[in-house]
């Protein structure tokens, strides 16, 4: 698989998930560890466009051949926007997990406090070694 | 944690390794799904060598074999294999497993069984066996720790073979084993497997396992060979609709309630454990006195869900089972499971005057909602062996 790099400006939570504000708006999707970790995702279960999560509630669950894993939200907010495309095609988040295999928009209630205890990239990384 | 002896080659083929019952195993290679294709439509090639093996000789073998399970060890011939349940008292499944007779009987010698069994049970499939052996002249040898096996399973498996220097012609039949040479290295090649594919388990001494594993993958280049981790076996041997021990069977479910009829024999005269049971569950013998207490199903998703290990049935609102195996079918493109109705837990609902058939809708609980699956036919895919 091609090797895609990071989004400049990401941030990533424990979990696994990472969150790119732009306009207000968090675009939230899983790291390249994560995706790594699963391997070959054959489900996703989305959440309901106008529900709310806690920060670290569960959202959505992505599924890989094996097993089923939770997905947290990385911040607390209203879900405004959720990719369709992964409920007929979810093998794009291993194929693309940056960009095209996104998961949802959330319109965030507390960024700056959420966002403290996110991490960028690079440390990110180094944290999970 | 244990370690086969191909543990270093899967390093080098960049295995994701996990703990499985106390040995370190590759999990996958490329991905699950693309390992899983390959045995489909190729070849692909499993270090299975965590199984136990364990041979079984002595004067009383056979009459020791047949007290340990309910098939009909003496219909074996030379090179002749069935599928076998180790059962207890109750009929509960110990552990299931392979018996091969490897050698015939003659003036000087009595035969010789392999049973190969799972790794996760051998310690206690050991201790049965040698509980069971009192008073027969029989050894039972351990002999996991000196053996490698390898799986060369899918529609390429024969040609690959052959290419390795065995003819077609030379190759054991379905469900059968023979001693050959294998590009100069002597090993019992048999042909079974748990994938649902034609194909062969390779049984080979330590020693000889790296060069062989390093044959067959540079002799199945040509064929698409790929190695193959536990992963794919699962969706493998599900899709073909066999049991895994552990999940799909245990102590407390007899052979008759795993729906393994079919492998027991009903008119053989020897006592084993748990006859008098299995009989009365069979019909064939004081049909009420220990009826079934449960019902093994196969079932495929209706509604947008997998249904996982674990996972409540229902049926008319009620939970009447329990899901044992469930994943996406990476063939069929479906989801699909294996699971138990408790006839206990079934009694209040109209299950109970019309046991489960292949047609019934069942609804499948999965992070506290219920979605519509349908119970249908073992197996999911059915098998390419046809031979």
């Amino acid at each position: 698989m091609e090797q895609r790099t990071a989004p400049e400006g990401i941030l990533c939570a424990k979990t696994h998930e990472w969150v790119l504000e732009e306009n207000d708006l968090c675009i939230c999707g899983l790291t390249d560890y994560a995706v790594e970790q699963l391997g070959d995702v054959v489900f996703v279960e989305l959440p309901e466009i106008g529900s709310s999560f806690s920060k670290d509630e569960v959202f959505a669950t992505i599924e890989s051949v094996k097993a089923a894993s939770e997905i947290y939200a990385p911040v607390a907010g209203e879900i405004v926007e959720v990719n369709e495309d992964l409920l007929a095609s979810p093998e794009i988040v291993n194929e693309d997990n940056w960009e095209k295999g996104w998961l949802v928009k959330i319109k965030p209630s507390n960024f700056s406090e959420d966002s403290a205890s996110l991490m960028e990239y690079d440390d990110y990384k180094e944290e999970i070694v | 944690m244990k370690k086969t002896f191909l543990h270093e080659q899967q390093l080098k083929v960049n295995a994701k390794m996990v703990p499985f019952a106390g040995w370190s195993m590759p999990v996958s290679y490329k991905g699950i799904l693309e390992e899983h294709k390959a045995v489909r439509e190729k070849v692909g090639i499993f270090d299975v060598s965590h199984m136990g093996e364990v041979i079984v000789y002595g004067k009383d073998a056979l009459v020791f074999l047949q007290k340990i399970c309910p098939q009909n060890i003496s219909r074996l011939a030379l090179g002749g294999a069935i599928y076998c349940q180790l059962t207890n008292n109750e009929g509960g499944i110990i552990d299931d497993f392979i018996t091969y007779k490897i050698e015939q009987e003659n003036e000087e010698n009595p035969a010789k069984y392999l049973l190969i069994m799972n790794a996760s049970r051998v310690d206690e499939d050991i201790n049965w066996l040698s509980r069971n052996s009192l008073g027969f002249d029989v050894v039972i040898d351990n002999q996991t720790h000196n053996y490698s096996l390898l799986a060369i399973q899918g529609p390429f498996a024969s040609s690959l073979i052959e290419k390795m220097g065995v003819k077609k012609e030379d190759q054991p039949n379905y469900f059968s084993i023979k001693r050959v040479q294998l590009d100069t290295v002597s090993v019992y090649l048999a042909r079974t497997g748990y994938t649902g594919e034609d194909g062969f388990e390779v049984l080979v001494r330590n020693q000889f396992s790296e060069f062989l594993w390093h044959e067959f993958l540079e002799n199945g280049k040509e064929f698409g060979i790929e190695p193959i981790g536990l992963g794919a076996r699962d969706t493998l041997r599900l899709e073909a609709g066999l049991h895994l021990y552990g999940q799909d069977m245990d102590e407390g479910t007899t052979p008759v309630e795993a729906g393994l009829s079919w492998s027991i024999s009903k008119n053989k005269e020897e006592d084993y454990n748990g006859r008098e049971i299995i009989l009365s569950q069979l019909g064939l013998k004081n049909k009420n006195l220990y009826p079934k207490k449960k019902q093994f199903i196969a079932f495929e998703m209706v509604d947008k869900a997998i249904a996982r290990h674990e996972c409540e049935i229902y049926f008319e609102d009620k939970q009447v089972g329990i899901v044992t195996s469930g994943s996406f079918s990476p063939t069929t493109g479906k989801n699909i499971g294996l699971g138990y109705i408790d006839f206990e837990k079934s009694s209040l609902t109209s299950l109970n005057k019309n046991p489960v058939t292949c047609g019934t809708t069942i609804q499948i609980m999965v992070r506290n909602k219920l979605y519509n699956a349908v119970v249908v036919k073992r197996p999911f895919v059915k098998k390419n062996v046809k031979i």
